[in-house]
């Protein structure tokens, strides 16, 4: 128990003395700001603190649309982009050399030759390094709390579930720079692995969803695409091409083993949840709000069988069981290594 | 009844690889006291103590250490270690170090304090304590690493080369921390290929040398083998007495005569034959050979013998 206080202590400050911490944790109170200072008038959507008005037929003070889409511009700008995207980059950079550092020679001897098994040291050490993100997601969410119970009267606790989702898709990358860093001892090498696994990892998801659109979303919304020109029409239904939708079953497999950052990103959409949204809003994407339009039934249908395409099982499941893997391997490494 | 010894080894052996690093050692290091284990760099020293305290794994293994079997974790809580090239984290400052690591050894919070608090006066870090420890110099980082390793008031210390790198006033310290040490009954494991300081504090020693000790016991004993009593005379030896003295089979070299005897009484008749031939007698004094001298004798006829096919 003291031990593990001590370790957890120690990452602690280890974060404290990083610039980037404080760095990424200014920019997150500004973004988190930023999101405060949305409004919405009787003419329609206001930007920092009602300085600049944007007109807007839906999204109007005391509007239901105008609440939930105040908590789409949560889950579907500010988390794919700030939390799930910058700011994990910068936790990565400023955590990929833990473990080498750690493990370096004249440090790991201090902390081996104590009553503490090896697992334990580097299961402690492991999770100490998710507090970066935990610590910045915390803060973060905590304002935005606030700001849509103030701007929106309605104090949705469910959307502190950004704290565990984001900082699990952290720790699926933070587990491979973890692995590499413990395998090679070299910071970089980390950095780079987990970096090649997160391209390789959207690459794939981009193209599940991607094949998706075209197998399943087009011919149930009735969008063509003409992709010579580029142009997107829109008209009836029409029946799915087998070949497509068996094309896309199969990219969904290929992509089973491999860790979901992004589709777990976009499932917090589905764990953030008000009253009004569901039922209202529930298809409707943050374009066609803010055309200020509400697409046609069968569009948002369409829209909102594509975001909810996967189970939980499907993308934090299969997920946990990568990163599982991954932690095992490097665990293995770590404690039956002489150093 | 008689103690244990704080550490016994009755068979080490640690392969990397094809690599012999530690070759079937054994040694015994009697409680309180302080201890070196000599040799030559990548002799296997490191490697020894690193075997002790579960940070490599040897390849095979017996003996005891504070008495229970060598690899028992539990038993690290009353062991305190300073590796070789310590390291310590640059963003904690001297304090947090020695609280880190009494954390990792199970100290409780409030009296981890207390106790940081006085090691970091204890190894003159007082007013250095809560700076960084990437502000410190060598030799400041080794004393806040003797503080550490103090800090779970461990039974036995193990040192290894704790005055790598640290210039010669801070040896002298280290050295007295080391005494220190044994006064408070604490047992020091000494590793080091600077023979003349451990000489100066070891009660025994081991040689290592390739992975195998080829010789091991106390100091005194050690050095005590090849005893030599030196006369000197005022202005060189004559020639005529020089040449019997020679036939005797003593060493003349100028005005110093050189004769190994186990005690002064068989050199009183060389004094006699000095003075009979109206020699004067400038100097007379017993010579130890020291530690240095054993340990590369003892090298070099170790490594002739393991030369051989
Ligand atoms: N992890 C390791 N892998 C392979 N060889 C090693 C390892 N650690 C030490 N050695 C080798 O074992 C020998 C003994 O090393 P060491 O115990 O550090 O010697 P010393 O401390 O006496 O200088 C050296 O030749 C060194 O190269
Ligand atoms: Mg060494």
């Amino acid at each position: 128990m003291r031990a593990a206080l001590a370790i957890l202590w120690d990452s602690f400050r280890l974060l404290q003395a990083r610039k980037l911490f404080w760095f990424a944790l200014g920019i997150s109170v500004l973004v988190a700001l930023f999101y405060a200072s949305i409004g919405f008038n009787a003419k329609g959507m206001t930007l920092f603190f009602g300085a600049k008005t944007m007109e807007n037929p839906l999204l109007q003070e005391g509007k239901p649309e105008a609440a939930a889409f105040y908590v789409m511009i949560f889950t579907d700008v500010i988390v794919k982009l700030w939390l799930a995207w910058v700011a994990v980059v910068l936790a990565l950079l400023s955590t990929a050399s833990i473990f080498p550092d750690f493990i370096s020679e004249g440090s790991i001897g201090i902390a081996l030759s104590k009553p503490v098994g090896r697992l334990r040291l580097f299961l402690l050490k492991y999770f100490g390094g998710l507090m970066f993100v935990a610590l910045q997601v915390t803060v973060f969410t905590t304002i935005v709390f606030v700001a849509l119970g103030m701007r929106v009267g309605e104090w949705n606790l469910t959307v502190f579930w950004a704290v565990p989702v984001i900082t699990f898709v952290f720790s699926l990358l933070y587990c491979m720079a973890v692995w590499i860093g413990i395998w090679t001892r070299s910071t970089l090498f980390a950095l780079l692995g987990a970096f090649m696994m997160w391209g390789t990892a959207l690459l794939v998801q981009w193209g599940e969803e991607g094949l998706y659109e075209i197998s399943h979303f087009n011919p149930e919304a009735g969008v063509t695409v003409d992709f010579r020109s580029g142009t997107r029409s829109e008209g009836e239904s029409r029946e799915k091409d087998p070949e497509m939708v068996a094309m896309h079953r199969n990219i969904e497999r290929a992509v089973l083993p491999l860790p979901k950052t992004r589709d777990a990103t976009n499932y917090l959409k589905r764990l953030v949840r008000m009253k009004e949204r569901d039922s209202l809003l529930s298809g409707v994407t943050l374009d066609d709000l803010l055309k200020g339009e509400l697409p046609d039934p069968k569009k948002a249908a369409a829209m909102k069988r594509l975001e909810n395409r996967h189970s939980a099982a499907y993308v934090f499941g299969t997920s946990a069981l990568f990163e599982v893997v991954i932690l095992s391997l490097a665990a293995w490494i770590f404690c039956r290594r002489d150093y | 009844m008689r103690e244990r010894p704080a550490v016994e080894i009755e068979f080490l052996k640690k392969r990397y690889g094809k690599f012999v690093a530690l070759d079937g050692v054994a040694l015994s290091v009697p409680r309180g006291t302080v201890f070196g284990l000599l040799g030559p760099n990548g002799a296997g020293k490191s490697t020894l103590v690193k075997s002790l305290l579960t940070i490599i794994r040897p390849t095979e293994c017996r003996g005891s250490l504070l008495d229970k079997s060598i690899g028992d974790r539990k038993t690290l809580a009353r062991v305190g270690y300073l590796p070789e090239h310590a390291r310590f984290p640059d963003y904690l400052t001297g304090r947090e170090v020695i609280r880190y690591s009494a954390g990792l050894a199970g100290v409780p919070g409030r009296i981890a304090k207390e106790r940081a608090e006085a090691l970091v006066g204890t190894v003159g870090m007082g007013d250095w304590g809560d700076k960084k420890v990437g502000t410190y110099s060598k030799g400041m980082k080794q004393r806040i690493g003797l503080a550490q390793a103090l800090v779970n008031e461990p039974e036995i210390v193990f040192l290894d080369e704790p005055t790598d790198g640290v210039d010669p006033e801070g040896r002298i310290e280290i050295r007295k921390l080391i005494e220190a040490m044994r006064e408070q009954g604490r047992t020091v494991f000494v590793n080091s290929h600077l023979l003349g300081e451990v000489e100066q504090v070891a009660d025994e020693v081991a040689i290592l040398s390739r992975g195998k000790v080829i010789r091991s016991g106390k100091v005194r004993d050690l050095t005590a083998g090849s005893r030599m009593f030196e006369i000197r005379s005022l202005g060189p030896v004559p020639p005529e007495i020089r040449g019997k003295l020679e036939t005797a089979g003593l060493e003349v070299a100028g005005d110093r005569i050189t004769v190994p005897a186990a005690d002064a009484g068989e050199v009183q008749g060389v004094i006699d034959a000095l003075r009979a031939a109206g020699v004067v007698i400038r100097e007379l004094k017993e010579v130890r050979q020291s530690l240095e001298e054993l340990f590369l004798s003892a090298v070099s006829s170790a490594r002739q013998e393991g030369g051989k096919p």
